[in-house]
Formats: C-alpha cells, structure tokens, sequence
C-alpha cells in the first residue's frame, strides 16, 4: 500500500464539516462564541406572552425577521451572521415558515404596521425563497395594513433586477442599504466587501423596481478618516436623494474582529474630538438638506423616518423570527418578555419547540426596569420621552421613585443637556452628544437599593 | 575540643558567581551532605525546607575536615556562615561577617571582578577579615583565570597568586580551597572574659521552636538549661536547645568559645530578639557587650495596598494585614505600618533595606499569600529640621512626601547619599559618567580593573539611585554595566516638596520630593501621565504641579465632547442598561478630589514604578 503524505487539500476534507463554528471562532461576537446548547431553553414563556392579550395599544404591531446569511463578514459588525458554506438557505425558509405560523397561530392578529428583515445579509437569499417567505408572511400573519412599512436591509452588491422586482411583490417599500463609506480605502479598513460605485446603481435598481423609500447607513470615525472624508460620503449620499440616513460613529463592539485589531494596536485610539466634529457638521449639513435628526444617529425627511425602529425605542411591542432575533411582549399587568432567539443557525434548524425557536436571555424586565429602559431608549429620540407618564409610572413600579427622577433631571438641565418641552424630557442640540451621560444620571436613581 | 581546631568564614560573591554552587560542594567534599543532596542548592532552597518541615536554609553551618598534617590527619572544625536569607545587602553581610575570622570572595573566571564583589571585600577588609579570592567556574571554556586574578590584585590589592582557581560543578580545586581554608584562615580568637559572650549574628522563626537564634560564641560557655540574658534587650530566657547544623540539626550540650551554632529557648516572636545583641549568661553576666552593630536601617520606603477593594478596610486588606505580620514573623529587617491614602484606600507603609529587599518581599506576598499588591513608586527616609511652634529646630524624619509639614516650616531637608562603585566597560565611561551627574551624584574616583574595564565610584543621592539609575545604567552599556552601592551618609541639598493640584485640590497622595532643579521636569512628567490617565469629565480640569504654592507645571484635561452609544436597537436594550449602570457604578467607585473622579488605575499607573 502507498503511503500518502497528507496535502493541504486531503488535510482540508479531513477537517470535520462544521463551518458555522470555524466562522463563528474567527470573526463572529463572543456571546456567540460562548454559546453552548446547554444555553437555551424552550421558549416557554415566549408562548406564554405570545397568548398574552394586553389592551390593543401594547399588542405587538412589528416584526422583526433575522436572516443570518453573508458572504464575508465585515469587521466591524457585530451581529449574528455565518457564511454559510452549505446551502442551508431553503432549510431555513422552511424553519422561519413554521415559526412564523406559530406566532401567527399564537398571537393575537392585529394588522402589523412595520416589518424589518435585518441579517446578515437578508438580500442574499435567493429570488424563490423570499416569494416563499412572503407567502408565509402573507398567510400567518395579519398584513392588510395599506399603511406597512416592510424594510429590508440590503447589501448594495446583491441588488438585481430581478430580486427587486420579487421583493417589491412581496411588499417591499423601504430598503436599507449598508453603504459605510465611498471611499474604498475606509470600507478596505472596516473589510467591507462593496464597490462604491454599487451604491448608486442599486438605488437605481431600487427605484426602477418601484421601491420608493431608501435609507443609508453610513460609518464615521473609521481609523484614518478626516473630518473633510467623513463629509464627502455624507454629501454622496445626499446626492443620491436618500430620504433616510442613519449614521453611526464606528463602535468597537466586544468580540469583533475591529475590535482584536484595536487592541492589537493596529489603530489609534478613537478621537472624541474628531468624532463630535465630524457629528456636529453632519447635523448642520443634513439638517440643511432638509433631513431633521429624529434620533442620535438617524436623519431623516418629515414622514420618512424608520416606524419599525422608532416602535422600539418607543418601547412598544415587537414580534421576532428568526436565529439571534430579539422580541419584546407586553403582559395585561404591566409585565413584560424579553428574549432572544438562539444565534445558531444548526440549533435553529434541529431544535422546534412546536414551531417556536429555542431562547437564549429570556427575561422578565419588571416595572421600574422598564421605566429606566424607556428614558434610556426614548431619550435618544428628537421627540425624547413623557415626562409625566414616566414620572407616573415609576411611582407605581416603586413609590418614591418619581421623586428621585425629578431630582436627577436637575444636573443635565443644569448642563443645559435636556430640556422640558410640552411636558416631555428631550436633548438639546448640545445634548445629544450626552445622550448616555444623562441615561445614566436617571438610571443611577432607579437601580433597586441593597445586594445585587 | 581543644585538640579540634575551629574556622569561622562566610562566602560573598557578586550574583550568580556560584556562592550557592560553591558552598554545597564544599558540604559535599567534607561528607556533610550526600551526593544526591548536593545536586540541590541547599543553603538557599526554600521548597526543599518546606518539604523537610525543618530549618536547613540554615545561617550556619558546621561541617568537620580533616587536613593532611606531617603528623597525621588534623581535624578541622569548620563553620560556614551564610549571608543570611535571600539577599546580599551590605548589612546583612557584614552582619554575617561579624562573627567570622575570614571569607571566602568569589569571583567568575569568565565574568571577573564586578561591583558587588568590590562593595562586599571592602566590607569583609572594613571588619579585619583575611580573604580567600576564589576563582570559580574555571571549567567554562570562557574562563580567563589568570586575567582575572589581575584584575583581582587591580582592584582589590589581594595578590593575583592567592586566588584560588575551583570549580564548584567539577568539584576541581576543592581540596586546595579546603586546605587553603585552614591554613590562611586564622583561628578564632582567645577569650578575653571568663563569662560568657555570644554574638546574635541572625534570628530565623521556627512554627514548631518558635525563634531561632544563631549566635557566635567568643568567650565562655552556653550551655543547655542556662538561663541567658540578652545584654541589649534585657531579656533573660531558659536556653532550651543548642545545636549546629551540619547542615541536619545537630543537638549539642553546650558550645564554648569560637564555635557557632544555634539556639532555641521558647522566643515566641522575633521582636524579642536584636540581632547584633550580645548574649551572657544571667547569673553570671560579663561587664561589656561584645561590639555589636547597628539595628537594621531601613532605606528603602513605598507603599503596599490590595489591588483590590482599596477603599474600605476589609476583604483583601486583612489578608494582606495577616500576610505582613508573617513576613516580618521571619524578616527582621522589614518594617511596616497601616496607613490610609486618600486615592489608594487603606493599605501599608513598608519599610526596606534595600531595592532588592522591596522587590522580594512584594513577590513573596504575591507568590506565597496570593495577593495582588499595589506598589506606590520607593521614597528614601529624609531628615527635615523643622520650626516647632515654640521656635526650637527639630529634626523629624520622614518617609512619604505626603508627611511632609507646611514648607513655611521647613528649614532643611537633608536626603540619604550612597557611595556608588560601578564596574564598566571602558567605551562606556562617559556615558555613565553623563548618567551619574545628571542624577547629581558626585565623581570620586576611577580605579583601572583591566584592559577593558574600569571601577567607577561616584556620590549619588539614594533617592535618584532607585528611581531608574540601575535600569539607565542597564541600557547604555549593554547590560556589561554592574553596581553596587552603601549608604554613607545624610547631606542637605536645596530638595523641595512639590505638590500635585487636581482641579485646584491638593492631592498629597501624589506629592513628591525633588531636588529643586528638578523640580519642574519632575511635576511636568507626573501631570502629562496624569492627563492620559483620567478620564475626561463634563468640565475642563487644570491639573498643577506647584511648590509651596508657586505653580511650575501645568496640564489640562479637556471636558468630554461625547458620551453617547451610536446604535441603540431593539435587541440591544437590557445589554445596553447594564453597561450603562455598570459605568454608573465604575464612576462611584472612583477616588473623588472635589468633583473630580479619578480611577484607582490613575493612581496605580503614576505610582506604580512597573511601567
């Protein structure tokens, strides 16, 4: 018999399949990493609160779909993603179709007012399969709203013809594109895979499909970017007539590739200063383009801003599908759930809890968590929070509390950071760039006093 | 006895010139430890007395030789004292060479002469001691004997042809450097009294004997069941044990003149014993103490906090509290005390003899408690003559700035000078003279080692020699540069206190004493290290460093332009409200100097000299 030296190629086939995990262990966030089946739990309670009737205002009018699938996963992006080198994606149509007819089975049906399919990269599932998801939508779920906003997120070099023409027949009339940057030597640094030049040809393709509606996501702050760069892709963008734009200072999120490059000392620390520069004089800019900021990050024209986003920060209900994708419930009483769905593709597909998928970080927020989650979210928006149905409501969660609350309010307003506007907490322009400093002085107030 | 002839020597060496190698072959070659034993450097192996669970990292020890004599085989008793514990500190030596008649100076064939090796033969010629120059390691091919014993005439006037050229691995020129001990060796003295006189040379704790005395008897007897006096102390204790290790514990009934052993008599801890204290015996005392010396002077100070839970008193503060009271249970020359600094919490001012000593007993806390220790930057002890209220001068010492009383007081402080012997390439002379007075030390004297070498002695206040003196010296010449140094004595120069102004507070936790010229780049360095270290605030914050309210270096923190997360969404929520009251919590956990926080690690990283 030969003997036959193994070869990088024999070695390779000798590697067990497991993909999803050799990805995940490379770039993927370290709450993924760490996730271990011994993890999740049956999504017991999220059936529980899916059968929950709270009044009609606090039942869920969104969706969220999570579509895990990439072809590259960028550095900086922390969500759950794999690149998937089995084709795996009709399996997982099949898995989000029977989770979505058990929440349609289970919820009460409402018309839906907003649907998000975020990913990964919703849009690199194949034509067939999104007709196939959009019937399952169409079937279990109540979309007779004329008004829906129905967005997906999309990579601008996925867009064709033919995905939009199918897209716009599901119902599609937003679409979100990753453009980051147009400057090829900032997306090379983020390891975003796009040609520039893709962005303006799929928003072509958007348009010409009928779908009216397109945002943008840009980054600032990548590692050697000026504030004379940063602006250039803000005016790219608007020269494009994008309604909505969404702009994030890059983030070094844990566990992210960025993140291991940062502490490798590949970068220079972040610069507060160019940052709140760049954030400034793209405010003004946008502003002057006639898109208001509505919230820290996201700008838009009047009636044109993100109702699936704005519904979260406003701390309304939302339903979820899908691996890694997260749900709020509301309970009659006042309760509330909170889950996350397994970010793991494999266990998505193997484990069926009777549809349902099995959950990770279920939770229970009790009432003065959910006061303190709704200044920490409602306060990021231009419209910020009422003041006196907060101050209300953390009486009730703990008497007491609301007292504390108007008691913190006194530093940022000091600060000249928020302001009282028609009975409502809101930032100032200045305060804006504080947004967390001034959560944080009103969480501080409504942390449960003793151990823990 | 009488017929028995005794030899009390120590052995001194710069590190790693093979004391250790050489005093176990020496114990191998006269049968007092097996040969398997001998493979095990017993003298200083602290595992191997644990396993044991009795002394043998023994101060002393008593082997017997016999010398080929005309007339027969003579025998020899021949007492080898170690410099005791860990280190070589010029104190501890000489302590150690106190109660011997010579010593064995050993040198590397290959490395030569270097400064420790000077610093220690002078302290062996200071007490009158002959000294054998050995020549070790002569096997390594690099070996230069005969350049070296040059070198050894060079700069220490001991004839090249009295070095003696051994090798401790080989085992070669044992035999020689065995019976060149008890030939050049002089014997111990007569005695002068008939009472009995014994010199405490060191004290070790024993868990199961409680303390253990060595001591060195000149004149009369101790013996078992006498009740001793120590002379200084006054103290009067039933002798319960005498012994000698050889190097297994060797109970004796009584030791008489010249001979070295120890003593156990129910000491329950070493503060009741003053190593260099004279023990008599009490029924029967001698009118004078033998000459002793000085208690140990601490010269070295810094402060030792847990790294953790710093700002109450508790958890790892009494851990630690524990851990200090066992180190100085065994280390008599380390001092400490409770102290609380406003930045730091609760932890101790320690006192050392040394850089070495510092660094030693911060590893033993680390590596035999378990604990994590924050080390403030070493000060040295000052003498400041201050203005009483009543309007007499006095003279107060002190070992932390932050001690320091109101300059307006201050008449003169007066700093520690060490006297320096540097051993150096000769390319790399003036670069270390460059180095020695710009840390305002004083050039005394150039002494020619060899072709390529020469011994540099400068005068260099104490305080700049542990700043970074030995590192400096390190780096330019190559790591070839070594040094050794002694303090000699207190000299006033123009030293100010300069004071650290955070946001307009003073914070003494940060305060420093500096020579005035100095002064300025010190504080200026000590602000720039600050600004990266505190965090931005909602304010600008003025950082100053000052003398006596005059400011001389200034830094500014600007105000924070942003706090706020860019993305916030739906799945984000509850990870998002616990980073933030997480961050809530850090900022309450940090140090507040008016409104200003200011982290632990701040502190730690301008302190801490582990940069």
């Amino acid at each position: 018999m030969l003997l036959s030296f193994p070869t990088a190629g024999g070695l390779a086939k000798q590697v067990p399949a497991w993909p999803e995990r050799r990805v995940c262990r490379s770039v993927s966030n370290a709450h993924d990493i760490a996730l271990t089946p011994t993890r999740q739990r049956e999504p017991r309670e999220v059936a529980h609160a899916l059968r929950a009737r709270p009044d009609p205002s606090r039942r869920p009018r969104s969706l969220y779909l999570h579509v895990p699938f990439c072809f590259h996963k960028c550095h900086y992006c922390d969500f759950y993603s794999i690149v998937d080198s089995r084709d795996r994606q009709a399996a997982f149509v099949d898995r989000l179709d029977r989770e979505i007819q058990a929440i349609g089975a289970l919820a009460d049906q409402p018309p839906l007012r907003t649907i998000f399919v975020g990913g990964g990269t919703p849009t690199l599932l194949r034509p067939d399969l999104w007709e196939r998801l959009a019937a399952s939508l169409r079937t279990n779920l109540n979309l007779s709203n004329p008004d829906l906003e129905f967005t997906v997120e999309c990579n601008p070099e996925t867009a064709t013809p033919e995905l939009f023409d199918v897209l716009q027949g599901a119902g599609v009339n937003r679409l979100s594109f990753g453009a980051q940057s147009f400057n090829t030597a900032h997306l090379k640094t983020l390891e975003r895979w796009h040609d520039p030049d893709s962005v303006p040809r799929a928003l072509e393709l958007a348009h010409a499909a009928g779908i009216r509606r397109v945002s943008l996501d840009l980054i600032y702050g990548i590692p050697g970017q000026t504030l004379d760069e940063a602006l250039d892709d803000i005016e790219r963008a608007l020269a494009l007539g994008v309604t909505h734009l969404s702009a994030y200072a890059l983030t070094y999120e844990p566990g992210t590739a960025m993140t291991a490059r940062r502490d490798r000392g590949e970068f220079a620390e972040p610069d507060e200063d160019l940052e709140a520069d760049i954030y400034d004089a793209a405010v003004a800019r946008l502003a002057e383009a006639g898109l208001g900021r509505y919230e820290v990050s996201n700008f838009a024209r009047a009636d044109h801003e993100c109702r699936h986003n704005l519904a979260y920060w406003r701390q309304e209900a939302w339903l979820a599908a899908g691996p890694s994708a997260s749900g709020h419930l509301h309970e009659p009483d006042g309760g509330s759930h909170r889950w996350k769905n397994v970010p793991r593709l494999d266990s998505y597909l193997r484990d069926d809890f009777e549809g349902l998928a099995p959950v990770i970080d279920y939770e229970a927020p009790d009432a003065l968590r959910l006061v303190a989650e709704r200044i920490m979210s409602g306060i990021r928006l231009a419209e910020g929070v009422d003041r006196i149905a907060i101050l209300d409501a953390a009486d009730r969660a703990e008497p007491g509390a609301a007292a504390r609350l108007q008691a913190a309010e006194r530093e940022p307003r000091e600060r000249g950071w928020l302001l009282e506007r028609d009975d409502r907490w809101v930032l100032s322009d200045a305060g804006f760039l504080f947004a967390d400093g001034v959560a944080r002085r009103f969480l501080g107030v409504l942390r449960k006093v003793g151990p823990g | 006895m009488t017929d028995l002839q005794i030899r009390n020597f120590s052995i001194i060496a710069h590190i790693d010139h093979g004391k250790s190698t050489l005093a176990d072959r020496l114990l191998q070659a006269t049968k007092a430890v097996s040969d398997r034993e001998a493979k095990e450097q017993l003298l200083d192996s602290m595992d191997l007395e644990r396993e044991r669970g009795i002394t043998i990292k023994a101060s002393a020890v008593t082997v017997s030789h016999e010398r080929a004599g005309e007339s027969g085989p003579e025998p020899f008793m021949l007492n080898f004292i170690d410099t005791p514990g860990h280190v070589d500190f010029g104190y501890e030596v000489s302590r150690a060479l106190k109660a011997c008649e010579g010593a064995l100076l050993v040198i590397d064939a290959s490395q030569g002469v270097e400064a420790q090796t000077v610093v220690n033969a002078y302290l062996a010629i200071e007490q009158d001691l002959e000294i054998i120059p050995v020549l070790n390691k002569i096997d390594l091919p690099s070996a230069r004997p005969d350049e070296i014993a040059m070198e050894v005439e060079q700069v220490l006037g001991l004839p090249a042809e009295d070095c003696i050229p051994v090798s401790a691995k080989t085992g070669q020129g044992i035999p020689e450097l065995l019976d060149a001990i008890c030939t050049k060796l002089p014997a111990p003295r007569a005695p002068k009294i008939k009472q009995a006189r014994g010199l405490i040379f060191d004290a070790v704790y024993d868990d199961y004997r409680g303390v253990v005395i060595y001591v060195r008897v000149f004149d009369g007897r101790l013996r078992i069941g006498d009740k001793m006096r120590m002379m200084g102390l006054g103290r009067t204790y039933q002798i319960t044990e005498l012994g000698k290790y050889t190097p297994k514990p060797n109970k004796v009934k009584e030791l008489g003149p010249g001979e070295t052993g120890y003593l156990v008599a129910a000491i329950k801890t070493l503060g009741d014993v003053r190593v260099g204290d004279t023990i008599t015996i009490d029924h029967d005392p001698a009118p004078e103490p033998l000459e002793g010396y000085a208690p140990p002077r601490q010269m070295v100070f810094c402060d030792l906090y847990p790294a953790t839970t710093a700002d109450k008193k508790g958890g790892d503060f009494e851990e630690m509290r524990e851990a200090m009271g066992k180190l100085a249970l065994n280390d008599s020359s380390f001092t400490y005390q409770t102290v609380h600094s406003e930045a730091l919490g609760f932890g101790f001012r320690c006192g050392f003899l040394g850089l070495l000593h510092m660094d030693i007993v911060q590893e033993r806390l680390e590596r035999e408690f378990d604990l994590e220790v924050v080390q403030t930057a070493p000060t040295v002890p000052y003498k400041v003559d201050i203005r009483t209220k009543g309007g007499e001068v006095e003279e107060i010492e002190v070992h932390n700035p932050a001690d320091l009383p109101d300059m307006s007081s201050v008449i003169d402080i007066k700093e520690p000078i060490a006297r320096v012997e540097v051993m150096v390439p000769k390319q790399y002379i003036g670069d270390v003279m460059k180095l020695a007075l710009d840390r305002r030390g004083i050039y005394k004297n150039q002494t020619f080692v060899s072709e390529t070498r020469d011994l540099l002695t400068f005068e260099i206040p104490l305080a700049e020699l542990i700043f970074d003196f030995y590192d400096k010296l390190k780096g330019i010449t190559a790591g070839y540069g070594t040094m050794d140094y002694e303090v000699s004595e207190y000299r006033k120069d123009q030293l100010v206190k300069v004071d650290v102004l955070i946001n307009g507070e003073p914070v003494e936790a940060l305060s420093l004493i500096t020579h005035r010229d100095k002064a300025e780049q010190r504080g200026r360095t000590l602000l720039v290290r600050l600004r990266k270290q505190i965090p931005r605030h909602k304010f600008e914050i003025p950082l100053q460093a000052a003398i006596g309210g005059k400011i001389i270096a200034r830094e500014t923190i600007k105000g924070f332009r942003k706090d706020v997360t860019a993305k916030c969404y739906g799945g984000d929520f509850t990870r998002k409200r616990k980073l933030l009251e997480k961050q809530r919590k850090g900022k309450e956990r940090m140090k507040n100097i008016g409104s200003v926080s200011i982290p632990q690690e701040a502190f730690m990283a301008v302190l801490d000299t582990g940069e």
